[in-house]
């Protein structure tokens, strides 16, 4: 269906009103990070890709398991409802595969009670960035898979709902049927291939390589630092600490599987204490390791690339492994 | 024979058994440091987007390495001597007087990267070789903030010096303005600031002088052997959690700079390496101009800062 006017600001407003906690690029110096606006204004669609993935709607940097005291004094959940706006297809798909990791099997509690409430409104890419593979990875950049789906095309607001949630959100707008000419345009649009990176999955050959120097010549210049990890939309470590001794919050953060101390273990052994093991586990995990979930856990998002201050490249890394 | 010839010449001379140095990335126009062998010389490349300081990895070869090193890059491979890091026997080093680098996210908006083949400095110029033709830019309009303020384009170290010998300058104009501000407007400027930091420790990772095994920052793990009992690992020292908010990061960030005084080579790697663009240099700047007035300290000292300061509270 076809909106006339900015869509997703007036989306933002609504679902403030509604007393959604709301997610959205805004706009910090030249670039754009995803973070909780309390109004239309401080969102900003004018970018490609934040830097930071949306996942800190759903799986937030820190968050607070419990309170105690003499005993658990509070457990708290969220409780209000929780909207996204303006993710990208590659984004949108991270928070589908996020579910996989949290809610299958072992359920997390708090990632269901923010997932269960979220709505997403997606926004189709007109434009590939220089490291965006996404395509390659099956996920169609025009065709996010997302509650609401916004496509800007040619001056026009095509707005769509495929789930049941985002149907009933779109009934509080006022929009019209396309016409024939404008399907015909949605369509074409959808279909067209953006230019961009395509990365080259083995899965046979990355199974054989494990042992591969190949590896330490990738990792070579890696500052084990945590970029990769952060940024990433479908990674989901973390690490759960107290802070307090009689009184206190444990606490859940994320973690980075290139950071040394990750897999230290309390009789001091280190199963990945050479950065390569570490750089390694980081692939693996994103195209071998997680295929028992189902999927790879890689967009194509290409903020690894981008980001990596040692210019260490996913895409070259896992096609021409050997 | 332009630059990069140079640099091949004066690394094929240099009979080290490892080469660091900067190859073009592929699909993108910036170089990365690779670690080579000598037969792979050919590979190498130089330009304005030859950003990395290779003092870093320069710790974890051994034998004789040839490196190539602008002016910040010799400062920092310079002070890892001093501190014991490195052996300048082992070292073969290819110096480049630098004209300064480019901030390669002030580029992106000039211009799309993947579009440009090729990028060299001409006069004042940014040149840029495109698949179709050829775009100038003004290169203060794209050079590293950083560099600006440069103290050292010229190796202070090397065997081999390609290019005209260039002046540094000392320069802390910027720190003094923002040094006139109110305390509470310079307590807001870096609060706002240390907010939006995601404490991914890029800034330390990336530094040529963070090099200690265990950091400050980190749980302690000294204090873990198999025999440390549970309470104790519970209660190892700890000075900082990995809680994200502007009070954390703020101590994270002082911590952490605090450990760079008279020690800072001014390369950049910390600011250029950061996902959320927090003006890092800032901070080592404003401890390098403590150094200098209030200490009396000078970089190009060869004794190092940390030891001065014992033998004058002797």
């Amino acid at each position: 269906m076809i909106y006339e006017g900015e869509f997703l600001k007036d989306a933002i407003s609504k679902l403030l009103a509604d007393g959604y906690r709301v997610f959205a690029p805004s706009r910090v110096g030249d670039f754009h990070v995803f973070r909780e606006i309390s109004s239309a204004e401080e969102a900003d669609f004018n970018y490609i890709l934040p830097r930071n993935s949306a996942k800190v709607a759903v799986f937030p940097q820190n968050e607070i398991l419990i309170e105690y005291g003499d005993w658990i004094e509070r457990v708290p959940m969220e409780e209000k409802r929780i909207a996204i706006v303006g993710v990208r297809a590659c984004d949108a798909k991270a928070i589908k595969l996020l579910d996989k990791h949290f809610l299958e099997g072992f359920v997390d509690p708090y990632y269901k009670s923010r997932r269960e409430k979220l709505l997403t409104i997606a926004i189709a890419c007109n434009n590939a960035l220089i490291n965006c593979f996404c395509q390659s990875l099956g996920i169609n950049p025009r065709k996010p898979e997302a509650d609401v789906v916004v496509s800007e095309i040619d001056g026009r607001v095509f707005v769509s709902a495929d789930t049941e949630i985002g149907k009933s959100f779109l009934q509080g707008f006022n929009l019209r049927n396309e016409n024939e000419e404008e399907l015909e345009i949605k369509k074409r649009f959808e279909s067209e291939e953006l230019k961009m990176r395509e990365i080259r999955v083995d899965v046979e050959k990355l199974k054989k390589s494990f042992d591969s120097p190949y590896w330490k010549e990738v990792a070579i210049n890696c500052k084990s630092c945590g970029v990769c990890t952060y940024l990433c939309p479908t990674c989901f470590c973390f690490d759960i600490y107290d802070e307090g001794e009689k009184r206190g919050v444990r606490i859940r953060t994320w973690d980075s599987c290139q950071f040394p101390l990750h897999t230290l273990e309390s009789s001091s052994h280190n199963p990945r204490a050479e950065k390569w093991q570490r750089l390694r586990n980081r692939f693996y995990d994103k195209f071998y390791y997680t295929l028992r979930k189902g999927n790879y856990y890689c967009v194509g998002c290409g903020r690894c690339i981008d980001f990596c201050p040692a210019g260490i490249d996913i895409v070259n890394a896992i096609s021409e492994v050997r | 024979m332009n630059e990069i010839e140079k640099i091949k010449d004066a690394l094929k001379s240099s009979n080290a058994e490892k080469i660091v140095a900067f190859v073009r990335k592929e699909s993108e126009p910036r170089e990365v440091l690779k670690v080579l062998s000598p037969n792979e010389v050919d590979k190498i490349s130089f330009s304005p987007l030859s950003l990395n300081n290779p003092a870093k990895l320069l710790m974890q070869i051994n034998g004789k390495v040839a490196v190539v090193a602008k002016g910040c890059d010799s400062m920092a491979i310079r002070q890892l001597i001093k501190e014991g890091k490195l052996k300048r026997e082992n070292l073969f080093i290819v110096g480049i007087s630098c004209k300064g680098v480019v901030d390669y996210r002030k580029l992106a908006k000039f211009v799309n990267l993947s579009e440009v083949n090729d990028v060299e400095l001409n006069g004042n110029d940014l040149v840029l070789k495109l698949k179709n033709g050829e775009k100038r830019i003004p290169f203060l309009e794209v050079v590293d903030e950083n560099c600006l303020y440069c103290g050292h384009p010229t190796p202070v170290i090397y065997d081999v010096l390609i290019g005209e010998p260039r002046e540094g300058k000392r320069d802390f104009s910027d720190i003094e303005q923002f040094e006139r501000l109110s305390r509470e407007e310079r307590w807001n400027y870096w609060i706002s600031q240390f907010e939006r930091c995601i404490r991914c420790h890029a800034c330390r990772s990336v530094c040529p002088l963070c090099y200690c095994e265990e950091c400050m920052v980190d749980p302690s793990n000294l204090a873990v052997s198999p025999m440390s009992t549970p309470e104790e690992k519970a209660s190892y020292p700890r000075i900082l959690g990995k809680t994200v908010n502007a009070r954390d990061n703020t101590i994270y960030h002082l911590l952490r700079v605090l450990h760079h005084a008279g020690r800072c080579v001014g390369c950049g790697e910390c600011e250029r390496a950061c996902p959320m663009e927090l003006p890092l240099r800032m901070l080592e700047r404003k401890l390098e101009k403590v150094v200098v007035e209030i200490f009396g300290y000078d970089l190009n000292e060869d004794i190092p800062f940390f030891s001065k300061l014992d033998i004058v509270g002797d």
